[in-house]
């Protein structure tokens, strides 16, 4: 940090004063890093909710926090149903994607001529809008079935992972490949104990992209039609009656599952790269 | 990029398209359905495909020459105006919004990234908003602001702000932080001012971050309009419209679609050559200035 907090006036009532236990040092810490945070939370919201109560606004497009948590549990059986397909989408979809790009990238890095040409047509190709193809995904496939969705949700995730795969497997330092050679090993072995371990974490980083790229095009895709009980089409039809309420808890609820596919990466990643460096740059 | 890197880029990509055209010709061979021709006389030549894969058939992959027919063709029954010119224009109304949306954006994501520098309590304040609301699908609130802000422009521009504000704050801020410890000393110990250091130091230092946040971020923008245009209560003009009204039209004309798509495409693939292009001249210059 180069901006160091010194001087910096220590917030109201975050930690009492004189504690010098290490357990409490680190209780400060914590206090000091997240109290602004969870502090804009909880102002948003009152003000929110206050805001729209006593002006008497009309609930159109921010309906009070409490007014979506009503017909969050209102509407919970539609959520649930809606989720689940929703869900199911996303999550097949990224596990095809993650495994045919894993799968692409180790044939590309395998082959330096191939990945010379295949990586910068790979980048190009994730310049173009993915989206575009949901129509045409819904003709093939048929409108109803969630293969259609999902297929979309490959393609966008397919890249991102490829693209990262590659450069873990081929981004090796040179010196390391030079003193494995050195002590006669073989490409299979600097594969498993050199690239492979070096892969790992930009196969991380890639599926970190994909777990939010994959909910976004699976409810995308819900936009351009198909089965109704999905959260893309509960967002759209609600917002075209006007229930905004239900429109922010759809919304909510797909938050939550990006929020939720987040974590679960992070931890995976905590628990299978545990040496990996910028893991430790967040616990200093 | 050098001139040979460029020609390079020109021929692989021009290898990839062939190379598609073939796969997807190729396809329509082996299983598609039976091929028409007319020769001179007006005599009709059939070629039967020795296989029958639906996925492949003109209804499902109309043949290459039949999407270029269709682009010379009229949009509709009855209208002059070509499918291409149709598709041209739509294609610099979306790309339109999505500039206003990506320079909003870019401008946006580059001042909040200044503030969060300048201040440890915004920074711890709002920064994990803004790495939480990368996890969460942002696309899911397209419909209700295209709704908040009517049928006009304006809410298809701040869906494509609001795509492109995330990734530029991050990479911005990275890109603020990540100057050299000791010519940040040295402009301290010189009295310099803030606004000095930001304009001479930290913004110079923050350009590579920069860019490839704005090459992610130019597809995102596009997304962001197409996406915008596409909800109901959305533009009448635009490829999210197109998408829509050929995607109707499926049945009776898939090459549209399909016209419709490429043309995505290529508004998305143009975007981020033009960020390429902007950092390779920027990036240039300043590796120039470094070695003088």
């Amino acid at each position: 940090m180069d901006d160091a907090p010194i001087g910096e006036p220590m917030i109201a009532g975050a930690v009492t004063p004189g504690e010098s236990q290490p357990w409490s040092d680190r209780g400060r810490h914590l206090l000091q890093e997240y109290l602004p945070a969870v502090g804009v939370f909880v102002g948003v919201v009152v003000v929110w909710e206050l805001v729209a109560s006593s002006l008497d606004l009309q609930e159109f497009i921010l309906p009070r926090p409490s007014a979506i948590g009503t017909a969050f549990v209102a509407e919970w059986p539609i959520l649930q149903t809606a989720a689940a397909n929703t869900l199911f989408e996303a999550v097949g979809g990224l596990a095809i994607g993650v495994l045919l790009g894993v799968a692409a990238a180790f044939a590309v890095a395998r082959w330096g001529r191939v990945r010379d040409v295949i990586v910068p047509v790979a980048i190009a190709i994730s310049a173009v809008p993915i989206i575009a193809l949901a129509p045409i995904m819904s003709n093939w496939f048929g409108i109803l079935n969630p293969f259609a969705k999902m297929a979309v949700v490959i393609l966008l995730v397919f890249f991102p992972i490829m693209i990262n795969v590659v450069r873990g497997l081929t981004e090796v330092p040179a010196m390391a490949i030079e003193l494995m050679r050195a002590n006669a090993a073989d490409e299979g072995e600097i594969l498993r104990k050199l690239r492979l371990p070096n892969a790992l974490p930009y196969f991380f980083t890639g599926l970190k992209v994909s777990t939010t790229l994959c909910l976004i095009g699976a409810v995308v895709a819900e936009y351009f039609g198909g089965s109704s009980e999905v959260l893309g089409r509960v967002i759209v039809q609600s917002s075209s009656r006007l229930r905004f309420d239900i429109t922010w808890s759809a919304i909510m609820v797909t938050a939550a599952a990006g929020i939720a596919f987040y974590l679960l990466v992070l931890v995976v990643e905590r628990l299978v790269i545990p040496w990996h460096s910028s893991l430790r740059e967040l616990e200093s | 990029m050098t001139a040979r890197g460029v020609a390079r880029a020109v021929l692989l990509f021009c290898g990839f398209v062939i190379a598609v055209v073939l796969i997807w010709e190729g396809a329509k061979a082996i299983g598609g359905d039976p091929w028409r021709f007319r020769d001179g006389s007006g005599q009709e030549i059939v070629y039967m495909p020795p296989l029958r894969w639906e996925i492949v058939s003109d209804l499902s992959l109309p043949h290459v020459w039949e999407i270029w027919g269709a682009l010379a063709a009229p949009v509709q029954r009855e209208q002059t105006q070509s499918l291409a010119e149709y598709l041209v224009g739509a294609a610099i109304y979306t790309g339109r919004e999505a500039a206003l949306g990506f320079v909003a954006g870019a401008i946006l994501g580059l001042v909040l990234a200044a503030l969060f520098v300048h201040s440890r309590l915004a920074e711890r304040a709002l920064v994990p908003y803004v790495v939480a609301s990368q996890t969460i699908p942002i696309l899911a609130l397209a419909p209700l602001i295209v709704f908040a802000f009517g049928n006009g422009v304006l809410g298809i521009v701040i869906v494509a702000t609001y795509l492109t504000f995330f990734p530029v704050t991050i990479a911005a801020l990275k890109g603020l932080k990540s100057s050299d410890p000791r010519a940040l000393e040295l402009m301290r110990a010189c009295a310099a001012s803030r606004w000095a250091i930001f304009w001479k130091l930290r913004f110079p230092s923050s350009l590579p971050y920069l860019f490839a946040a704005f090459k992610i971020a130019a597809t995102a923008s596009i997304i962001g309009a197409i996406v915008g245009e596409g909800n109901p209560g959305g533009s009448q003009f635009g490829l999210g419209r197109a998408l829509l009204n050929f995607n109707e039209q499926f049945a009776s004309g898939p090459a549209k679609l399909f016209a419709a798509v490429l043309a995505s495409g290529l508004l998305g693939i143009s975007f981020f050559l033009a960020i390429a292009v902007a950092e390779a001249l920027v990036l240039r210059r300043r590796r120039s200035v470094r070695a003088e």
